[in-house]
């Protein structure tokens, strides 16, 4: 029964500061869906195939054979819930700009289906009126530089060349990404493929199954081939595809994992402020409810049941915030809410904070003593030795007044500037993040990435291509390279191996510890092969590479953004002639300031297949975004908590504030010694934030470095440009803060009785 | 009523520590006040007076001695057992009113009662009761900071008498008050303590302390003076109201 005691205050209480519980809820629930948003983006960043096949409705197995197969045997196996074609699909080679690849080409009908439905993403879909027009996938599409409208040639099996032309082009959960999945696909209508392979002979059936569990994959594939008997030549599972479309970004990841620890202690800071704000505002409250018979542990629960419902209400408001904002406002983005693992860990890592949070302002709130009129002690202190100097060289009284008492009630000062400085660094630390991203775009050469594209001789020579290349005005230079997978002795799988330039003119790699490769057998490699093979700079290393053993020593380590740093990079002269002639591929390095789009766009013309190197900046482009949300949650919570300092301060100077107007002080004097009292500590908070963000940041990113693969080298801190803005911002938000309460408290009038 | 005192206290005293320095407050008091008395003690400032009021009602912890409330040993008591037995036995009014900002009058009241158990609707009517005695049924639903002082320490009152307390204590309740609400509360305490209600109120004022059936003076820590008011100095026809109305 006492019970209701309880919830009568807490409504009581509630009711009484709705403006600051709203907030408290709000700040919970915009950490809680910026950590959501992010992990989201996130995931479907690295893993897009989740959200291609939840839209295309998806097909998990697709069935390659001969002839058309018994569609109503395999829609009657246990776990089908339905089936996709089965459609006719042959091979074919496409021509384009001088080159040859091969493609698939797939018959689809003009009308959408229920299950495997490409997704369209730009112009138009297939038309019965235009059968020469084929919808192309994207990524094929993209790294064969062809857009809507772009007319190729396709040759069948038979010999025979047919102009078609790009209707548009879709995207699809069952075909994975060029070049990882070979051949590209196109979607053709079934007159279309008719055209270009007359003979039923030379055509396959694909039909797709979808099932009612993934998990059931093998089972049913199994179920399958049995069905078919020896009709199957090949089957596909949605395992492979999202392999070839996964993007095992550790980097990123970690970098995300380093925010969302920023974001649970930024809630639970926002937390703890208010609601130990709260809690030492009503001291005296709470001294009455014990002289009335309220026990500790009552309070205690009374408080946590209060301002932990608070957190647990911004939780969920948050969860369903970032439901919302994901399905409404990023619908075009976000093809699939959160995964269930991250969305728990968000949830159950928020509540944890937010009870911490709590817990420790409820014990102290339990701990107040039964007596109500419990004496304020008299602050202690005199003018220092540093005030009577300040004083007698004609400092503004103000001005020392306020240093004189910030610097007397020691403890305050110091939680305000912990209270400022906490977020201070968060925000620095996530400048030092930005700064870093700028570097990776601004200095590419710096994360290895010196040569801005990277051609692929086709059907020419290595030779012929190498000339085509370096007779562009914008390209400096042309390093030959091949890229092998090799054997390391005690590995289950291969690490890949990068021959990349020659040991007399190896390729400017960015070493950052050792020394580059000068000579035949020297290598150097990324932070991720060093920690797979437990090697350091300086060892030997032995493998096979295409059957031939190669032993290389280890001269330096390098930045390695690609395959988590699990690279070696040596001169080309180091492989065995048969591996390293004719080179596979060339990487460019381009004039400074020169544009890769239109190179790239000019060679292509020429009939070479030109890839851009994606530089780690870009994929870390949704960092950016969370460190801005990051940094304005971060200054609202450092702001909330001087307002709270500061009302706290006030409250107990209401009695300096009458013996100081009563020695004559204007009211301007007054709030100038209370914005000083206040704004000094926050002050030194925001130096010392700042400075230790400064310092860590920089340490903090190269351990995510290490830990990523890619290794120590990347961190730089933020530059003084930034720091300084962002100091200056600070304090003067800070001074701002601190002003409001000090211009009411020094007009109002001032009661010289006892509290 | 049985004859157990509803309090004895036996060499009680209180020594702070300020600055590592022992400044005893109490020193060593011998008190017992039977069911029903009204008993006021009355000293300078810093005579330990409030002090051993806040012990008495388990406020503030004894440095050595012992606390007896209706025969039962209460020094001992931990910090939530101090707090159970204020909530069922004891009424506090304080001379700021320590009213909860944050809740109505009707909540205030009612608090104790729903603090001791009592179902939402008894601890309603009681309140109803309560107010409507002390004529404040019309601000039932105010804040209190909207009130006087002197309607803010009826209502303190009124929580006090909640949970029908055997004792109730009062520290200084009329020292932040104007004479007239001084007589106001005064007779209030008057009224109740006619109902039979134990008090043990503490003040300065030795025309407050006249009201009460029995005097004690304490001066540093230690009783100089106990002694029954007569009874026909305090029953003038128009009760303890006048005696106040007498000297403003």
């Amino acid at each position: 029964m006492p019970r209701s005691a309880e919830l009568r205050w807490i409504r009581a209480d509630l009711r009484a500061r709705r403006g600051q519980a709203g907030l408290t809820v709000l700040a919970v629930a915009g950490i809680v869906t910026a950590l959501i948003v992010a992990a989201t983006l996130l995931e479907g960043g690295t893993n897009p195939w989740r959200g291609l096949f939840e839209r295309g409705h998806g097909a998990h197995i697709w069935i390659h054979s001969k002839d058309v197969p018994d569609v109503s045997a395999l829609r009657g196996l246990p776990g089908v819930t339905d089936v996709a074609g089965p459609y006719r699909s042959a091979p074919a080679t496409l021509a384009t700009g001088g080159r040859r690849v091969p493609i698939t080409l797939r018959e689809t009908p003009a009308a959408f289906t229920s299950v495997a439905r490409p997704l369209p993403r730009e112009g138009r879909w297939l038309d019965p009126r235009a059968p020469d027009g084929v919808v192309v996938e994207r990524s094929f599409a993209r790294a064969l530089g062809l857009r809507p409208g772009s007319p190729f040639t396709v040759t069948g099996l038979n010999g025979a060349t047919h102009r078609l032309t790009v209707a548009g082009l879709a995207e699809s959960g069952d075909q994975g990404f060029y070049p990882e999945w070979t051949p590209g696909l196109a979607w053709t209508l079934g007159q279309t493929l008719d055209v270009v392979e007359p003979a039923p002979g030379r055509t396959e059936a694909v039909t797709g199954l979808r099932l009612a569990d993934p998990a059931d994959t093998d089972l049913v594939v199994q179920r399958a081939v049995f069905t078919l008997r020896n009709q199957v030549q090949r089957v596909t599972t949605w395992r492979e595809v999202r392999a070839s479309m996964e993007l095992d970004d550790r980097l990123l990841g970690l970098l995300l994992a380093l925010f969302g620890v920023a974001g649970l202690v930024a809630a639970a800071l926002a937390l703890a402020n208010a609601a130990g704000g709260r809690v030492l505002t009503q001291l005296r409250d709470i001294a009455t409810l014990k002289s009335l018979g309220f026990t500790r542990g009552q309070v205690v629960r009374m408080l946590l049941a209060e301002h932990g419902t608070l957190g647990l209400l911004g939780i969920a408001l948050g969860v369903l915030a970032a439901r919302l904002v994901t399905a409404y406002a990023m619908g075009e983005t976000v093809a699939v809410p959160l995964s269930a693992g991250p969305l728990a860990a968000i949830v159950a890592g928020t509540a944890l904070a937010v009870l911490v949070a709590v817990l420790v302002p409820a014990w102290r709130g339990g701990r107040v003593p039964p007596l109500p009129a419990a004496p304020a002690a008299p602050p202690r202190g005199r003018l220092s030795r540093l005030a009577r100097v300040a004083l007698l060289v004609r400092l503004p009284p103000a001005l020392v007044l306020g240093a004189r008492d910030a610097f007397t009630r020691r403890t305050p000062a110091a939680l305000t500037a912990c209270g400022v400085a906490l977020p201070m660094m968060l925000i620095t630390i996530g400048l030092g993040c930005w700064a870093t991203l700028d570097d990776f775009g601004r200095h590419p050469e710096s994360v290895g990435q010196a040569a801005a594209l990277s051609i692929r001789p086709g059907d020419m020579t290595a030779e012929e291509a190498r000339q085509r290349v370096m007779a562009d005005p914008d390209v400096v230079a042309a390093y030959p390279g091949a890229e092998l997978d090799a054997l390391v002795p005690w590995q289950t799988r291969t690490v890949r191996t990068r021959a990349l330039g020659l040991s007399s003119d190896p390729y400017p790699f960015p070493v950052v510890e050792g020394r580059m490769f000068a000579d035949r057998g020297e290598a150097v490699a990324g932070q991720g092969l060093l920690d797979l093979l437990g090697v350091r700079v300086g060892d030997r290393v032995r493998m096979t590479i295409g059957g031939t053993p190669l032993i290389v020593r280890i001269v330096g380590r390098v930045i390695e953004p690609e395959q988590d740093g699990e690279v070696l990079s040596f001169g080309l002269d180091s492989l065995a002639a048969k591996d390293a002639l004719p080179p596979g591929f060339y990487a460019l390095v381009l004039r400074p300031g020169a544009d890769a789009a239109q190179v790239r766009a000019r060679l292509q013309e020429q009939g070479l297949e030109v890839t851009r190197a994606v530089n780690p900046a870009e994929r870390l482009a949704v960092v950016r975004v969370i460190i801005v949300a990051l940094v304005v949650v971060l200054a609202l919570i450092g702001l909330a908590n001087l307002l709270t300092a500061s009302a706290l301060g006030l409250r107990d100077h209401v009695l300096d504030l009458a013996v100081l107007k009563a020695m004559g002080l204007t009211p301007r004097q007054v709030t100038a010694t209370l914005v000083t009292a206040a704004g000094l500590p926050a002050a030194v908070g925001v130096v010392a934030g700042a400075a230790a963000g400064a310092f860590w940041s920089r340490a903090l990113i190269d351990l995510e470095g290490r830990g990523s693969g890619v290794g120590a080298g990347i961190g730089r801190a933020p530059t003084p440009g930034m720091l300084a803005a962002a100091l200056l911002i600070a304090i003067g938000a800070a001074s701002l803060v601190a002003l409001i309460p000090a211009r009411r408290a020094a007009r109002a009038r001032v009661p010289v009785t006892a509290r | 009523m049985s004859d157990t005192p509803v309090v004895r206290v036996v060499n009680l005293v209180k020594i702070y520590q300020t600055g590592g320095l022992p400044v005893p407050a109490v020193r060593g008091v011998d008190l017992t006040v039977e069911a029903g008395e009204f008993v006021a003690i009355t000293g300078p400032s810093g005579s330990g007076k409030s002090t051993l009021v806040h012990m008495i009602g388990g406020l503030d912890t004894r440095s050595s001695g012992e606390i007896w409330l209706e025969g039962r040993r209460a020094d001992t008591l931990s910090e939530s057992g101090w707090a159970v037995l204020r909530r069922e036995q004891i009424g506090f009014v304080f001379q700021f009113f320590n009213l909860v900002g944050n809740m109505t009058v009707a909540d205030n009241v009612e608090l104790p009662a729903l603090l001791g158990g009592a179902s939402p609707r008894h601890a309603r009517e009681r309140r109803e009761y309560l107010l409507g005695e002390l004529g404040l049924a019309d601000r039932a639903d105010a804040a209190p900071a909207q009130l006087s002082g002197g309607e803010q320490q009826r209502v303190a009152l009124a929580r006090a008498l909640a949970n029908q307390p055997r004792l109730l204590l009062a520290d200084e309740p009329t020292g932040n008050l104007d004479s007239r609400n001084t007589r106001d509360v005064l007779r209030l305490l008057g009224r109740v303590h006619r109902q039979g209600q134990t008090i043990v109120l503490v003040t300065h004022d030795a025309r407050v302390a006249s009201m009460a059936d029995r005097v004690v003076s304490l001066l540093d820590g230690q009783i100089v003076d106990d002694g029954a008011i007569p009874r026909v100095r305090r029953r003038p026809a128009g009760g303890a109201g006048d005696v106040v109305e007498l000297r403003s």
